[in-house]
């Protein structure tokens, strides 16, 4: 199991080299200069010069990225131009809502989708059924952004119901924290809870044609406990995968909603630090953002060995 | 395990009822306003430093000018006035003036302003800023007591007084240790005599300010960027909001008080709703500005063709759906600018005249070369201005193609004289002519002007002895502008910023001033 942790981390380093070249070339080839935004629409070009130099943006650009490579391998992702603050410090600082949104809109996708699975398996073909999936299609059609406006005009400026936009930190109280997120979070979460309801669907009803729980029928076992504990726990395993694959594109789905609800998140730092071409900052999110999509794919993985016993065995 | 998911199930349906219970409790915290005061704005841009010296970025100047002030400012016809100068006085020679300083006025760290830190400052803006580093590298600013600091130039220049009032990038007042601890990037630490102190600055967040207690007003009434400013709020947030929609949903909702930059199109859906207010003021002009160093338009007759074939009233239109949003205005300064204002060049302006454009074109020597406009979609109003701009030049015969990018792109790309015609862009109403980037051939702007007679008589108008013979040479040089075209002016427009309706005592000038404003 060591052995396997150590290769698949192993494997960051190609992974991060590839990273690296194309965000870097991305970076230099589009157009747009940091130094003519802080100044201003109206500087003079000599001034945009000055800082330029002084940024270090002059330098051959094979040099700025060996350099900036250099760095990124001892853990050092340079410093932002506009934040004056390390960019591991930006990253982890907006990381925190992110992550905040990303889980909300997983729990809520798991609670609402996994049930709602569940019964449409069980009931396959039912009025419910029908209802369930239906909804599910319009959840994986409707972008999240739509979504978003729609939930801050009816639940927001209509009913009052909840704020329409912003952010607050855990520390200003869990309720007040989780008060901003319910909006961001549905917005983002139905298109993961549809997949999720879907995947739980077919994956119970390949399950629930099974052998094993024919046996357990026959031998009189209450039907809820069926469902639940025989075949549920058995078609886990490709929900998990779906869940986990979602959790990717929440990160990455979170950008718009983030936009939309005005949350400070990875998004927004990466789409406000390509406005402003912060390269820095553009550079080290996304060679960080691809460290963490190695790590989660890694512990999914890790995961399917605690859920079936038959995966930690191969592996041995 | 299987026991270990019940209770997993059951954890979340426990935390979800309590949050859906205390979701619900929550709505009763906003009306606890006995307390503090707070003002949260959404705004639709982020400062890109705090240094109001470094950028000439409005965000920085709307956000700092509640904590720094400047020896003077502008009332709201443009005309200067003292702040925290307790009197000047020119010379006769017109080659010094010397400052008389307001007593003690207290610094947000509790230090008593002195000459000191005035001359530090000073000196500072005169090395930093493109108006410091033109107009005042030969200039001194030395301390005579504690209470007076006196400004000697080698040569009198009429301008002066206005270009120590102006608002963009103002020649403001922080502590000498603040300035020298300062690096080549700006200021690290951000103390002023305002009304309002800065908290904190949440990059990509919000700005927090806070009331000065020490704030020693003005005891004149207030006007524009002068006269008495008092502090109602005890906190303000600058809350960052670059989606508009975002910032239209908010302030109808009430999580915002303020919100600027309001796009016109949603104007009128908010005046109809009486939780809301909207104040529009005036905010300088659009224009196109011509590439003058390469291309057709290097060429002063193909300027004047595109001169005489736009229609004004149809680009305003487009870009700002009413006329109680924009104005049709020729001149480079506003009719309130009772001293400056000028009729001359108004027979050239918003000529709407395609058969005159079409022979001038001609006359140029236009064989159909393709024309590149520079226009973004950050900004809608210079889109959809750039759009008509385009089918108005097509319908004379000119082929024409829009180059649309992020705004960053477009700064970087404007100052390439390869890479365009014709870019649009904005500026604010100046307090002098002087200031408009794109008149001295010195500045180097893009659209790279160079007209000798516009740079004479911005040097004149600099020296001029009177304000009777500066109008004289603006006049001309009105004249001069709409001959040479360094650009073209569309006409006025206004910004939308939206208030909820206990806000009030919101003014403007060159953006949003927001001492003296209360919440009922």
């Amino acid at each position: 199991m060591k052995g396997y942790i150590l290769k698949r981390l192993l494997s960051l380093i190609p992974v991060l080299l590839v990273v690296a070249v194309v965000v870097f070339l991305l970076m230099h080839i589009t157009p747009g200069d940091p130094a003519a935004v802080i100044l201003g629409p109206e500087a003079s070009p000599e001034e945009v010069a000055e800082l330029r130099e002084e940024l270090g943006l002059n330098k051959p650009p094979i040099e700025q990225f060996i350099s900036w490579f250099g760095n990124v391998l001892q853990g050092d992702f340079g410093t932002s131009i506009f934040m004056k603050q390390p960019v591991s410090q930006a990253f982890f600082e907006h990381l925190g809502p992110t992550l905040s949104l990303a889980i909300m809109a997983q729990v809520l996708a798991i609670v609402v989708a996994i049930p709602l699975g569940v019964l449409a398996a069980k009931f396959r073909g039912s009025i419910l059924d029908q209802t369930f999936m239906g909804i599910s299609l319009l959840g994986i059609s409707v972008p999240s952004f739509l979504l978003g406006l729609f939930l801050i005009l009816l639940i927001g400026v209509e009913l009052k119901w909840l704020p329409v936009a912003g952010y607050k930190p855990i520390d200003a109280g869990l309720v007040n924290h989780i008060k901003y997120l319910i909006l961001p979070a549905i917005a983002l979460g139905s298109m993961q809870a549809a997949l999720i309801a879907r995947m739980t669907r077919s994956s119970m009803l390949d399950v629930l044609n099974a052998n094993y729980i024919k046996t357990a029928r026959s031998k009189g076992v209450k039907e809820t406990i069926i469902v639940i504990k025989h075949t549920l726990r058995n078609a886990f395993i490709p929900i998990l995968t779906i869940i986990g694959q979602t959790f990717g594109t929440l990160v990455a789905g979170a950008a718009v909603v983030e936009t939309v609800f005005n949350i400070p998140g990875i998004g927004q730092l990466i789409i406000n630090s390509v406005e402003r071409r912060d390269f820095a900052v553009i550079q080290g999110s996304v060679m960080l953002i691809a460290v963490s999509y190695v790590l989660i794919n890694l512990v999914i993985d890790l995961l399917y060995g605690v859920i079936d016993p038959r995966v930690r065995l191969g592996r041995k | 395990m299987k026991k270990n998911k019940f209770s997993f199930f059951a954890l979340i349906l426990v935390l979800v009822l309590a949050l859906a219970a205390c979701s619900s409790d929550g709505d009763s915290e906003g009306s606890n306003s006995d307390e503090k005061k707070e003002l949260q704005i959404a705004y639709n841009a982020q400062p890109p430093t705090l240094d109001p010296l470094i950028t000439t970025a409005v965000a920085t100047r709307d956000v700092m000018r509640n904590v720094y002030e400047s020896l003077l400012t502008l009332n709201k016809n443009f005309e200067i006035t003292p702040l925290l100068a307790e009197s000047y006085e020119q010379s006769e020679d017109g080659k010094t003036i010397t400052f008389k300083l307001r007593k003690d006025i207290k610094f947000h760290n509790g230090d008593v302003m002195t000459a000191d830190d005035v001359v530090a400052s000073m000196t500072r803006w005169a090395e930093t800023t493109s108006l410091g580093k033109t107009s005042f590298a030969d200039a001194t600013f030395s301390k005579v007591d504690e209470e007076t600091v006196i400004l000697e130039m080698k040569e009198p220049q009429f301008t002066v007084l206005h270009m120590l009032a102006d608002p963009g990038q103002a020649a403001v007042i922080a502590p000498k240790s603040t300035i020298e601890s300062a690096t080549a990037e700006g200021l690290t630490e951000f103390i002023g005599t305002g009304p309002y102190k800065l908290v904190e600055w949440k990059a990509d967040q919000y700005v927090h300010l806070a009331k000065f207690d020490d704030y020693q007003a003005i005891d004149e009434p207030a006007s524009g960027l002068g006269g008495k400013k008092e502090a109602f709020i005890d906190d303000i947030y600058f809350q960052f909001v670059t989606d508009a929609s975002t910032r239209l949903a908010g302030i109808q909702s009430g999580e915002y008080d303020i919100a600027n930059a309001i796009s016109f199109d949603n104007a009128e859906q908010l005046a109809s709703n009486s939780d809301v207010k909207n104040s529009i003021d005036h905010n300088g002009f659009n224009g196109v500005v011509f590439n003058k160093k390469a291309g057709l338009f290097d060429n002063v007759v193909a300027r004047q063709a595109v001169n005489a074939a736009l229609n004004e009233e149809a680009i305003l239109t487009a870009a700002f759906t009413s006329p109680d949003f924009y104005e049709l205005e020729h001149g480079l300064m506003i009719k309130e600018q009772t001293e400056w204002y000028s009729e001359a060049g108004k027979d050239q302006y918003n000529q709407n005249d395609p058969e005159k454009a079409k022979e001038l074109l001609k006359e140029a020597g236009y064989n159909g070369e393709e024309i590149v406009i520079l226009s973004t979609r950050d900004y809608e109003d210079h889109y959809n201005a750039a759009v008509v701009v385009q089918q108005q030049l097509e319908s004379i015969g000119m082929k024409v193609k829009l180059d649309i990018y992020d705004w960053a792109t477009v700064l970087q790309k404007r100052a390439d004289e390869t890479a365009y015609d014709i870019f649009v862009t904005g500026f604010p109403t100046e307090p002098i002519p002087n200031k408009y980037v794109f008149l001295a051939s010195s500045n180097e702007w893009p659209g790279w002007t160079n007209d000798p007679i516009i740079d004479d008589l911005l040097n004149k108008i600099n020296t001029a002895a009177s304000q009777e013979e500066a109008k004289q040479y603006f006049d001309a040089l009105q004249e001069e502008f709409y001959e040479y075209l360094p650009m073209i002016k569309f006409g006025n427009k206004t910004t939308i910023t939206t208030l909820r309706s206990n806000v009030e005592g919101m003014d403007f000038l060159q953006g949003i001033i927001l001492w003296n404003v209360d919440k009922k």
